[in-house]
């Protein structure tokens, strides 16, 4: 499809076959989206927990402490999806992020303002004062950034697009499958973040907490998890019709390639819809409820596998004859994986060593 | 080149500054601060010294704070605003060192979790796992320095690279050693610049003053370190960088003077430091704000002339700070620089004046603005027609100097022999040049109705 818009391919080879970026890009982005959903849907149920209900403040105070440590894995993870996905794609998306540049400088602003504001809940809640107010504006923040995401990734897909938001920014999001999409992370947050909080409250119980919070924490995620996952699968079938005809043709012929991993990410939700049924005691059946958790983590890889066919078919037409030289950077690429294998073995094992190296009776601690 | 370009009035240029310093100024804290903290940490367990224990548990909220956060942020912040000002650069880079940032992003995951551990893990286990956790984090962090410093320094002095297009040869340019010394230097003094604010919250008296010559050693060692590798980063410039801000005569004179700024503000950071380190009990925070202000100031401008000094290139020798490679000026002169730039060629209606403008917007805006940063339009308010044309005429033969090679000297363009040694050479057929002339020379009109209308 002719579009002279498109700026030129990078003259510079590729550093490595496109099969290793891709690989590298999924699997990145698929940890990512696992911290962020707990962000998002964490920060939206803290939000959301209520005052005086049983296990509200438990389920405020461990989002928020979790949080602390899980916008820093978020960002940190998605940096590398970030660097794989400009290796291959860069031309389109630079193009979709200058076209919105004050949206997409302006995540940082939010993104910042955010992870602050969760500093300030979690202070505010180990003082015993109310933090509901801070929790809203933080969860507005972070779906601000959902949004903005969204709009940016919908806008690299569709060069044909771009003519009309050069024009004004705000018809990014004009695209019928924005708010479909944006819903889906929005949904699949809420409801991954619901079975982790059942699911902490269950092994809490086990370890002798407080039964009635435990209780309240595993019912909130559950009807969480519950209600957002019927609405996913609702709104799965919108976003499918909202797609472009043409990207909607190409993922139906793609054959088991394309249709494997979304029938099997649709039977895990409707499966994930018959376990949380079966649970009427949350903390009699952890099993159950530990399966809803893995369940939804299934769902969301056969997603992201989804999602990134769906970026190929929609990028097809406007990439037809694209050749791109290749020339491995054997070196640099050892370098990588030599650091990466070396650095995660590490933080493995300062974890374990953290978790487990506990000062005996009389023992002084750091 | 090829791609929109975005109207910042600010300048895209000053915009990167902006995040780039900010980000560097907590970036260089999170790797000093790592080493100053694991050594207060083990100097309190062989002591058994708890007011020592004390700061380090203070500084490790300090460097969670703003390392994790705002660092994290900030770091972000320089890739998605280098993104939006220079796209082809950063494809030009992501394609030559992926690979080199895939592994500072593996130190980066170390780094960050050691942090968060580090602080969540205070009394909770025994103390030579807490060493061992800030040991790793420091470790972590400081080479992520190692390779991002590669980087950073390649795209003033890529060495070989030109030739050889060698990711080693980029990385271990010229001037690797030399930055990462004044950065190790840089480390040292802003942990110290930080930490002496939770020293000065001792409460005794006789351990406060401990507390702040130990940080205000840091800040004298990291001053004399970051001096030393900053003489020895000048000095291993090539020549035609030097001469941009350096000599009798250097052809920036606002470069130069950041350059006395970078020294003065170091010096007189060496002395608060040492002030402090000879008299600590006498340290108040209005001294050590001023001792860290003289240092995000050495630090700030240091940055503003590396970059500054990169002029006319974005990466030296191979892409110009607009998006021209060295390699496509022959054949952007004879096909149009709106061939390629195709955002900017798309808002002309066909008229001379809206071409130039297309012009302007894809050779120009890159470092100008119209009337803000390096403003164009006073710029050109003292020219005529002729001397436009003669200045047009000039900057478009440089280009095929640099075609050429006629200014090739050890593999690196001698621009220092240019006449605009500073600018990119003006690329374009005579037609765009004479349509980029119409459109400077519109830019006057309102100033000339303006003064018609005040007399």
């Amino acid at each position: 499809m002719p579009n002279n818009l498109i700026p030129a391919l990078d003259p510079a080879s590729l550093p490595g076959p496109p099969w290793l970026f891709h690989g590298l890009w999924v699997l990145t982005f698929l940890i990512h989206l696992l911290f962020v959903n707990i962000v998002l849907g964490g920060t939206l149920l803290a939000a959301f927990a209520g005052h005086t209900k049983p296990g509200a403040r438990e389920t405020q105070t461990f989002f928020v402490e979790t949080n602390a440590w899980v916008i820093s894995l978020a960002i940190t993870f998605g940096i590398a999806p970030l660097l794989f996905m400009q290796v291959l794609f860069g031309r389109f998306f630079y193009t979709a992020t200058i076209l919105v540049a004050w949206a997409w400088l302006g995540m940082l602003g939010i993104l910042t303002l955010g992870y602050y504001l969760n500093y300030v809940a979690k202070f505010r809640l180990r003082a015993g004062k109310d933090a509901r107010i801070i929790l809203i504006i933080e969860a507005l923040c972070f779906l601000a950034i959902a949004g903005i995401q969204v709009a940016i990734n919908l806008l690299h897909l569709q060069p044909g697009r771009w003519e009309s938001v050069a024009q004004g920014a705000w018809a990014a999001l004009g695209d019928p499958a924005f708010m479909p999409r944006a819903l889906h992370f929005v949904f699949a947050s809420v409801a991954m973040a619901g079975a982790v909080l059942a699911y902490v409250a269950t092994r809490r119980a086990a370890k002798d907490g407080d039964r009635a919070a435990c209780l309240g924490m595993a019912q909130f995620g559950l009807r969480a998890a519950l209600i957002a996952t019927v609405l996913e699968l609702l709104d799965g079938f919108w976003l499918l019709f909202a797609l472009p005809e043409e990207v909607l043709k190409g993922f139906m012929r793609g054959g088991p390639a394309t249709m494997v991993p979304l029938t099997l990410g649709i039977l895990l939700g409707v499966l994930l819809l018959v376990v949380l049924g079966q649970i009427t005691d949350p903390l009699a059946q952890e099993k159950k409820v530990r399966r809803v958790a893995e369940l939804i983590v299934g769902t969301v890889v056969f997603m992201v596998v989804t999602r990134h066919q769906l970026r190929t078919i929609y990028l097809a037409p406007w990439r037809t004859g694209e050749h791109t030289a290749v020339a491995t950077q054997w070196g640099p690429l050892a370098l990588f994986l030599g650091v990466f294998v070396l650095c995660v073995g590490l933080t493995i094992y300062a974890i374990l060593r953290a978790l487990k190296d506990k000062p005996g009776p009389g023992e002084e601690a750091a | 080149m090829d791609y929109p370009i975005w109207n910042l009035s600010m300048g895209g240029g000053v915009l990167i500054a902006i995040v780039a310093i900010t980000h560097v100024w907590v970036s260089h804290f999170a790797i000093g601060g790592g080493l100053a903290i694991a050594m207060v940490e083990t100097l309190s367990v062989r002591r058994r010294d708890p007011a020592l224990r004390n700061l380090a548990k203070r500084a490790s909220l300090m460097l969670i704070l703003i390392s994790t956060v705002f660092g994290a942020i900030s770091g972000v912040g320089i890739w998605v605003t280098i993104g939006l000002v220079q796209p082809a650069a950063t494809s030009a880079l992501i394609h030559n060192y992926v690979w080199g940032w895939a592994a500072e992003w593996g130190f980066f995951i170390l780094e960050v979790v050691t942090a968060l551990l580090y602080y969540a893990t205070w009394d909770k286990v025994r103390p030579r796992t807490h060493l061992l956790i800030i040991w790793l984090y420091f470790f972590a962090a400081y080479m992520s320095l190692v390779i991002i410093q590669g980087i950073i320094s390649f795209m003033l002095t890529p060495g070989r690279w030109v030739e050889t297009h060698s990711f080693w040869d980029g990385i271990f340019n010229p001037t690797y050693f030399p930055g990462l010394l004044m950065r190790t230097g840089i480390c040292l003094l802003l942990a110290g610049a930080y930490m002496i604010f939770a020293a000065m919250r001792e409460p005794d008296g006789d351990a406060r003053a401990r507390l702040v010559r130990l940080m205000a050693g840091f800040q004298v060692a990291g001053a004399l370190v970051a001096y030393g590798g900053y003489r020895w980063w000048e000095h291993a410039l090539p020549e035609s960088v030097r001469v941009i801000f350096l000599g009798a005569s250097p052809i920036v004179a606002a470069l130069a003077k950041t350059r006395t700024l970078v020294l003065w503000s170091l010096a007189l950071f060496l002395l608060f430091a040492l002030f402090a380190y000879l008299a600590p009990r006498v340290q108040r925070w209005p001294v050590a704000l001023l001792a860290l202000l003289a240092a995000f100031t050495f630090f700030g401008a240091s940055e503003r002339v590396r970059e500054g000094i990169r002029k006319p290139f974005v990466i030296r020798d191979f892409m110009f700070s607009n998006g021209v490679l060295v390699s496509e000026i022959a054949d952007l002169n004879q096909r149009g620089i709106l061939a390629k730039a195709t955002w900017a060629a798309r808002e002309s209606d066909g008229s001379q004046v809206s071409m130039g403008r297309a012009v302007y917007r894809a050779e120009c805006q890159a470092c100008h603005t119209l009337d803000g940063y390096l403003s164009l339009r006073k710029l050109v308010a003292p020219a005529d027609a002729d001397t436009l044309d003669t200045i047009l005429s000039v900057m478009r033969a440089e280009g095929d100097e640099y075609a050429s090679g006629k200014y090739m000297e050890n593999g690196h363009v001698a621009t220092q022999k240019l006449d605009y040694p500073h600018m990119p050479p003006l690329v374009g057929t005579p037609q765009e040049i004479q349509a980029l002339k119409a459109y400077l020379l519109s830019l006057q009109k309102p100033q000339a109705v303006e003064v018609t209308h005040a007399q």
